[in-house]
């Protein structure tokens, strides 16, 4: 790495980003080419800020993708970037004519689609007030005024006159929430909006995997991987990439679903709604790999499945959704595959397991004690024969001290409860002045000062 | 003057009478005591000891009380001379006392009980704590009332360092408070009576308490058991103080002082913070989430792996603090448990583990670092298997390999029927038995006004939502009108 270059990544290192040494398996361009809309430039440009091999290339591109559009803000972030990782390269000289040029062209399209709807809403005419505000919202994302966007698409609901055009209100807000990552809102757009959407409806179907993909997004960055995983899941690969290119690529559902699978379902589900999914065997196609990782997980071999997923971690970590996610999925796929690797045996060799799961974490023994600790693995380690026993669940013991339990506590409870009562029908509350927070200033005897040690 | 004996010794009446008629033969007979007294006072006074060697305190009760009475007053309460001579009599009577007449006789018994306990008692602290002890478990066995006595005795008890004597009667759960206004149409002879019945400010077997009295009793006997070791017992009372009912946004001092030592007193006994209980109330968790802060980071502190973490938050809370609050020798003794801990938690990771990764695993948390050696490891573990707190043996192999601990583990199976049927029968007794105690509870609270504004509200509120379910139903506005209007608010009521 050069001396700019290394200076550039460790200010990202400094303010908390992630940094990629590796070269990742993916090509760029064709990566790329997967995606439509603003999400092309977000990719390119986290790329560019986390890869170290390809730095220049993503923020190059990441410059050409903005300088096609009109966010000029985008521009200068990008040149900007580009200009501290790698100074002689033309594109990182800002080009102030196209600059000033595009912020005109900017301002003037503001003006004017502002004057057309208010000229549409002294003749109150609904269906050209929605397009207007539709026009004025898609500048606003186009230009970058995400917030001025989501207002002006808000503003097309009341003058709708269908279903499908609440539907299509419904994608500009969860585009414009997937963008700001603000994974609550598109929850509440997907549930108040292209839910609505009636299944008969021929393009239901298409509509339905967009609204299964954008939930998995935000599922993903609530980091609620189950129903996430269950939501790539049911995306349909019939359904054509362009109905959905702008939020993911088929390819990033099967990824984002397989790992979110492996993370959280169990052998028998990874089968029943993965490996014998018709649908979602479609997009795993498209990456092989993971599927080889379910499979070799199905079939018992997870050192196996491990190894694949450790070769393309930093594939994953290039991902714009995936990169906060990818050590605490890795850490909980390996955990899950050493319950698993333990269950069929009463006692396995720590030298065994050191083999199978070979990691470049800590040793076996230190990772297994950590599991037991944090209540992930019921086993008990024999460190003088080297060994690790999985504990069989005893559910009659369990239901038996948990009815004992139950029973005591009920009358512990009841005793206290019925002490509360006496003490509030004694009136002896303590009594305060109405303030919260304030203290009863009760004058202490003799015991409480300095009293109660063990001295 | 066998006339004059034979008065005194004329009551209990021979058994087969009914309540009322015991208690009127019993005022009769304090009646005629107290005349017997009037005209011979001077036989009494010179012939003290004979009289009371003739009338026995376990059986004739309420004459021995009366005579000890009249003697305590005829030399001047404040006597010490009159009261050395009469300590033996005082402390043969509070030991052997029929309960039965004792309720029937008002002021007198307790003014002499507190003759036992009072700053001029010529008791030593030892016997009068054991006396008073045993007087109190005399009149209620049960242990549920609380009274006044009870809290003068626990103070007197730890702050003389008699914890011993006063463990039984502590250690029982106390379940009412006195209250004015719980006198009883029954006798108070009746042996059915609850508790709060017969011992109350009425009856004068206590005087009324503060809010202040009931914390501060359980805050003692939170102490005493800290005194003794005894980590749960220590852990309920404390807990009793934090979650003491409030109104009004009240908290008093006491109780965050109990949070703070029930913070620690949680730590030793469970090995990790404590959780606050539901019935905390809302003003006092906000008092205690500031107040109590920083007790609450040296227990959160005690979770981490890191010995380093909680040797700091030591040194904060002992430089600002501990010394304030009496609490330093209790957060030492935290912190010397704290590698305790973490042994006897390796138990659900390990079965056999060699002392050298034991010394690798855990810290000794009063020096922040692992322990100096694997010697120093043996004994640590070789005190805490003799003192039961890790069920475990040191293993030390004959072929020179390095010596390890082997946990012992609990019988994996269940219990077999009989044994759980067993368990569970003698829990439901348990549960059985609250029965009289809260039909206690419900009479007392029919005469609570709060309670029964609340249960007219409730009712009130019943009858609305029933009038708006009869409206959804297809019943007309004026159906459900009436329904109110005809709606017996007392209906439903305990019976007084």
């Amino acid at each position: 790495m050069d001396d700019r270059k290394l200076v550039f990544f460790t200010s990202i290192e400094d303010q908390g980003g992630v940094i990629v040494k590796e070269t990742p398996k993916f090509d760029l361009d064709l990566y790329i080419q997967n995606y439509k809309g603003r999400t092309r430039f977000e990719r390119l440009f986290h790329i560019g800020r986390s890869s170290v091999p390809l730095c220049v290339d993503a923020l190059k591109a990441a410059v050409q993708e903005a300088k096609a559009g009109k966010d000029i803000l985008r521009y200068q972030m990008a040149v900007n970037s580009l200009f501290q990782a790698a100074r002689n390269e033309p594109e990182a000289l800002l080009d102030k004519a196209w600059l000033d040029a595009k912020a005109k062209e900017n301002r003037e399209t503001t003006l004017h689609l502002q004057a057309e709807l208010q000229g549409y809403k002294n003749n109150l005419i609904k269906e050209s007030i929605r397009m207007g505000n539709e026009d004025l919202g898609k500048h606003f994302e186009a230009i970058g005024d995400v917030e001025a966007a989501m207002d002006s698409y808000w503003k097309m609901r009341p003058d709708v006159s269908s279903t499908e055009q609440l539907v299509d209100i419904g994608k500009l807000l969860v585009r414009v929430a997937i963008e700001r990552h603000d994974w609550k809102s598109v929850a509440n757009h997907l549930s108040k909006h292209v839910n609505s959407a009636n299944d008969s409806d021929p393009k239901a179907k298409a509509l339905k995997t967009y609204a299964r993909i954008a939930n998995g997004i935000a599922a993903l960055g609530q980091e609620r991987y189950k129903e996430a995983a269950f939501s790539f899941v049911e995306a349909n690969s019939d359904v054509s990439p362009e109905v959905y290119n702008q939020i993911a690529s088929p390819n990033d559902v099967a990824i984002y679903g397989g790992l979110l699978a492996l993370a959280t379902m169990d052998r028998h589900e990874l089968q029943a709604h993965l490996l014998d999914n018709d649908s979602f065997r479609e997009f795993l196609q498209r990456e092989p790999h993971i599927r080889r990782a379910i499979t070799q997980f199905v079939n018992g071999r997870y050192a196996a499945c491990i190894e694949i997923l450790e070769s393309y971690r930093p594939d994953y970590l290039l991902d714009i959704y995936l990169q906060k996610h990818v050590p605490k999925l890795y850490a909980d796929i390996r955990t899950k595959s050493i319950v698993q690797y333990l269950k069929p045996f009463s006692c396995v060799r720590l030298d065994t397991m050191q083999k199978a799961f070979n990691g470049p974490g800590p040793s076996i023994e230190d990772e297994l004690f950590t599991m037991i600790k944090d209540g992930k693995l019921n086993a008990r380690i024999d460190a003088i024969n080297k060994s690790v026993m999985p504990l069989s669940t005893d559910s009659r013991q369990q239901m038996q001290s948990y009815a004992l339990h139950t029973f005591e506590d009920y009358e512990k409870q009841a005793l206290d409860r019925i002490r509360r009562m006496n003490i509030m029908a004694a009136d002896l509350e303590v009594k305060g002045t109405r303030k919260p927070g304030s203290m009863n200033d009760i004058p202490m005897g003799m015991a409480m000062e300095g009293a109660g040690d063990l001295a | 003057m066998d006339r004059r004996l034979s008065v005194l010794t004329a009551f209990p009446p021979a058994a087969g009478i009914d309540n009322e008629e015991y208690y009127k033969e019993s005022q009769q007979h304090a009646k005629r005591v107290r005349e017997l007294i009037k005209d011979n006072a001077q036989w009494i006074r010179e012939s003290a000891d004979d009289i009371l060697k003739h009338v026995n305190p376990a059986v004739h009760s309420l004459s021995y009380l009366m005579i000890l009475d009249y003697l305590l007053q005829a030399s001047g309460r404040a006597s010490q001379q009159a009261h050395e001579s009469l300590a033996s009599y005082m402390t043969e009577f509070f030991l052997q006392f029929d309960a039965r007449q004792i309720r029937c006789t008002g002021s007198i018994w307790s003014d002499i009980l507190k003759e036992v306990y009072n700053e001029h008692s010529v008791f030593p602290s030892s016997i009068a704590v054991e006396v008073v002890t045993a007087a109190l478990l005399r009149l209620d066995p049960s242990g549920s009332m609380l009274t006044s006595h009870h809290c003068h005795l626990v103070e007197l008890a730890y702050s003389t360092g008699n914890v011993g004597p006063v463990l039984p009667l502590i250690q029982k759960p106390i379940i009412y408070m006195p209250a004015k206004g719980m006198s009883t149409t029954q006798p108070l002879c009746d042996m059915s009576l609850p508790p709060p019945a017969y011992i109350n400010p009425d009856s004068q077997l206590t005087d009324a308490l503060t809010s202040f009295a009931v914390l501060q009793y359980d805050f003692l006997c939170g102490l005493c058991f800290v005194e003794r070791r005894m980590w749960q017992q220590a852990f309920d009372a404390f807990e009793r103080c934090v979650t003491y009912p409030t109104r009004d946004g009240g908290c008093s001092k006491v109780m965050t002082e109990a949070y703070n030592k029930w913070i620690l007193v949680g730590l030793l006994l469970t090995g990790k913070p404590p959780t606050l209980p539901e019935t905390t109330s809302q003003a006092a968790k906000k008092i205690f989430a500031t107040q109590g802060k920083p007790y609450k980071l040296f227990a959160q502190a005690f979770k981490a792996d890191n010995a380093g973490d909680l040797t700091r938050e030591f040194q904060v809370l002992n430089a600002e603090l501990l010394p304030n609050e009496g609490n330093v020798e209790l957060a030492k003794l935290v912190l010397a448990h704290y590698q305790r801990w973490q042994i006897i938690n390796l138990r659900n990771v390990y079965t056999n583990i060699s002392l050298d990764k034991i010394r690798e695993r855990t810290q000794s948390a009063e020096t922040g670092a692992p322990l100096p050696s694997v010697e120093a490891v043996g004994q640590l573990l070789q005190s805490m298997i003799a003192d039961g707190s890790l069920q475990g043996a040191i293993e030390r192999p004959t072929d020179g390999s390095p010596a390890y601990l082997t946990f012992l583990s609990a019988p994996a199976q269940g219990l077999s029927e009989v044994e759980f049927s067993a368990k569970v029968n003698k829990v439901a007794q348990g549960i059985k038995a609250l029965q009289p105690i809260i039909e206690a509870t419900n009479k007392r609270l029919a005469s609570n006004r709060e309670y029964i504004s609340h249960t007219v509200k409730r009712q009130l509120d019943a009858a609305r939502e029933h009038k708006l379910g009869l409206q959804i139903a297809g019943g007309g506005f004026e159906e459900s009108f009436h329904i109110e209007e005809e709606e017996d608010l007392m209906s439903g009521l305990p019976v007084h």
